[in-house]
C-alpha cells in the first residue's frame, strides 16, 4: 500500500515544482501581453503607450544604426569604473578600521558623517568642478558605491564571532592567517550583501547623472528621446536598466553562490 | 614522580574588581589525566584559559617544563570553521600534502571517514564535538585541554564520546585536563580529579579511571560532598 502511494506521488513531483517555478512570471508576462493588446486594438493611445512590440522594433533599429551599443557602451564603463575605484576605497577603509583600532578611531567618525550627505546631493558640486565629462559621472559613482561597501566590509569584519578569533590563537595562527583563514572568509557573506547593494547604488546614481548632464549614455539617450517626446526610446531606455539591474543582481548571486557554497549546505 | 609539566603557583586573576581566582596552586604530571570539577563560576574556564595562554594572570606564575610545549584546547562549544569542509578542519593550520593525509587518517580516529567533503553545519552535535576533538589531536599536543567538550550531548553520546577520549589519550599518551560539571564523569576518566571552589582548588582525590562502578561511585560521592560542602569537611 505504501509503495504504491509513493509510486503515485513521485512521478508527479516534478510538474508541480516546475510549475512552482513558472509562477513568478506569471504577472509580467500577463501584462505585457495585455499592453500589447490593448495597444493594438486601438484601446490606448500608441503615442503616449506604444506597445512592447514597437518597443523591440524601435531597439533594433538603434543598434543596427550602432547607437545603442554605443550608449549601452559608455555607461558599462562608466559603472565599471566607478565601481572599481568606490568598491576599493571602501574595502580597503573597511579592512583597516575593522582591523585596527587606531585607524578607526582616526577615521570612523568622519566616515560617519560623510555618509550622511545623500551623494546625488553632490552633482551640483561635481558640475562645476568637472564639468559634464567622464570624470563627473565616474566619481559620482564611484562616492556612491564606496560607503555602501565601506560600511559592510567593516561590520563584516568586526561581528566576525570572538570566539572563532580565540580559537585560532589558541592554536597559534600568526596574523595573516588569521586574517585569510579566519577573519575575512568570517566578514565575506557581510561584504557580499555590500556588494549587492552597491551595484543597485551604482546603476541608480549612474542613470540620474546621465540623465541631468550628459551627451551619451543610456541616460542621455532618455533624456534625448524625451526632448523629441519619443516614448518608445524612452521605454526601451528603461527596458534596458531594469535589465543591468537584474544582470547586476544575478551575478552578485552567483559571487554569493561560489563564494558562500558553505552557507547553501545548512539551508539544504 | 616525574618532573611536572607545569606548575601553577598561588594563581589569582582579577576582572575589573572582580577576583575569578585566588590562589590556585597545582601541577600537572606527564601522562596524566586531570579532572577539574566544580559548580558553575567556580573559576575552571579561566585556570584552564590561564594554562592556555590565552591570558595572563593577574598574580603569581605557571612554570612550564618546556616553553614551547604544544597545548591544543577543545572548547565548550566545537569552535568549526562554518566555511572549511571536515577535512579541511583538521588540516586548518596548513594545507600541505603531509597534513591532508594526517587530516583523512584523523577523521577515521574519530570515526567521521565518512564525511570529509561535506561542512560542519551538517554534522550532528556529537560528530562536530569529535571532529573538534580531532583538530585538538593533530598538532601531537603534549598537552590536551577539554573545557566542558561533552555538555551538550545526550547521556548516551556522552558515554560513548567518554570512552573514546580515554581510549584516545591512552593511546596517544596524552596529558590531559578535563573541565566536567559531571563528578561521575570526572571519576570515571580521570587519574586524579581537583574541585575548585570560589576561585581556589580546595579538594584533591584519586580518579577511578578503569575501575569497577562501585569504586566510581565512591569517588564520586566523595567529591560531590566536598562540592556541596556537607558538614564532615576536612
Ligand atoms: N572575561 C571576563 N570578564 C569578567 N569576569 C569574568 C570573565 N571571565 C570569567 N569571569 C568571572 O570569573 C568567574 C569564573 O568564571 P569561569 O568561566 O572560570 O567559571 P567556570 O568554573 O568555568 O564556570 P562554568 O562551569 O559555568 O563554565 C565567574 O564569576 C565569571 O563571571
Ligand atoms: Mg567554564
Amino acid at each position: 500500500m505504501d509503495n504504491a502511494t509513493d509510486l503515485t506521488r513521485n512521478p508527479k513531483q516534478p510538474r508541480a515544482y516546475s510549475f512552482k517555478q513558472l509562477l513568478p512570471w506569471l504577472i509580467p508576462v500577463g501584462l505585457i501581453i495585455i499592453w500589447q493588446i490593448a495597444g493594438s486594438l486601438g484601446w490606448i493611445s500608441t503615442k503616449l503607450l506604444p506597445t512592447p512590440w514597437s518597443v523591440i522594433q524601435d531597439g533594433v533599429s538603434l543598434w543596427q544604426s550602432g547607437e545603442l551599443q554605443k550608449n549601452m557602451g559608455i555607461s558599462l564603463y562608466r559603472a565599471l569604473v566607478g565601481f572599481a575605484i568606490g568598491g576599493s576605497v571602501g574595502f580597503f577603509f573597511g579592512m583597516l578600521n575593522g582591523l585596527s583600532k587606531t585607524a578607526r578611531a582616526l577615521f570612523d567618525s568622519t566616515i560617519q558623517m560623510l555618509r550622511n550627505i545623500p551623494h546625488l546631493s553632490l552633482i551640483p558640486v561635481v558640475i562645476i568642478l568637472f564639468g559634464i565629462g567622464e570624470t563627473a559621472k565616474i566619481s559620482l559613482v564611484t562616492v556612491g558605491v564606496m560607503f555602501p561597501i565601506y560600511i559592510n566590509t567593516f561590520h563584516g569584519i568586526t561581528s566576525v564571532d570572538p570566539e572563532l578569533i580565540e580559537m585560532g590563537r589558541a592554536y597559534g595562527l600568526s596574523k595573516r592567517e588569521m586574517l585569510t583563514k579566519i577573519v575575512f572568509p568570517g566578514a565575506l557573506p557581510t561584504i557580499l550583501v555590500g556588494v549587492r547593494y552597491a551595484l543597485g547604488v551604482m546603476w541608480t546614481t549612474l542613470i540620474v547623472a546621465e540623465t541631468i548632464s550628459s551627451t551619451s549614455g543610456i541616460g542621455y539617450m532618455a533624456t534625448n528621446a524625451q526632448e523629441f517626446m519619443n516614448m518608445k526610446t524612452v521605454l526601451l531606455c528603461i527596458v534596458i536598466y531594469a535589465l543591468l539591474g537584474k544582470v547586476s543582481d544575478l551575478i552578485a548571486k552567483l559571487l554569493e553562490d561560489i563564494c558562500l557554497d558553505w552557507q547553501a549546505e545548512r539551508s539544504r | 614522580m616525574a618532573e611536572p609539566l607545569l606548575t601553577l603557583e598561588r594563581i589569582g586573576k582579577v576582572y575589573g574588581d572582580k577576583t575569578a581566582l585566588h590562589d590556585v596552586n597545582f601541577s600537572i604530571y606527564p601522562g596524566e589525566f586531570i579532572a577539574l570539577v566544580g559548580m558553575s563560576g567556580g573559576g575552571k574556564s579561566t585556570i584552564l584559559r590561564l594554562i592556555a595562554q590565552l591570558e595572563q594572570p593577574t598574580s603569581g606564575q605557571i612554570k612550564y617544563a618546556d616553553p614551547d610545549m604544544v597545548t591544543r584546547v577543545m572548547f565548550q562549544n566545537d569552535r568549526l570553521l562554518p566555511w572549511m569542509t571536515n577535512v579541511q578542519n583538521l588540516s586548518f593550520k596548513s594545507s600541505d600534502k603531509a597534513q591532508q593525509a594526517r587530516a583523512k587518517a584523523m577523521l577515521e580516529t574519530v570515526g567521521l571517514q565518512d564525511f570529509p567533503d561535506s561542512y560542519p553545519s551538517s554534522l550532528s552535535g556529537g560528530q562536530k564535538q569529535r571532529l573538534a576533538l580531532g583538530r585538538a589531536l593533530m598538532a601531537d599536543p603534549q598537552l590536551l585541554l577539554l573545557d566542558e567538550p561533552l555538555g551538550a550531548l545526550d547521556a548516551l553520546t556522552r558515554r560513548k564520546m567518554q570512552d573514546s577520549i580515554t581510549e584516545i589519550c591512552q593511546q596517544q599518551h596524552l596529558t590531559t585536563l578535563l573541565i566536567t560539571h559531571d563528578v561521575e564523569e570526572a571519576a570515571r576518566m580521570a587519574d586524579r580529579v581537583i574541585v575548585v571552589k570560589d576561585g581556589t582548588n580546595v579538594y584533591e582525590a584519586d580518579g577511578a579511571k578503569g575501575q569497577d562502578a562501585a569504586t566510581i561511585g565512591t569517588v564520586s560521592e566523595d567529591v560531590l560532598n566536598v562540592i556541596l560542602n556537607t558538614p564532615q569537611e576536612v
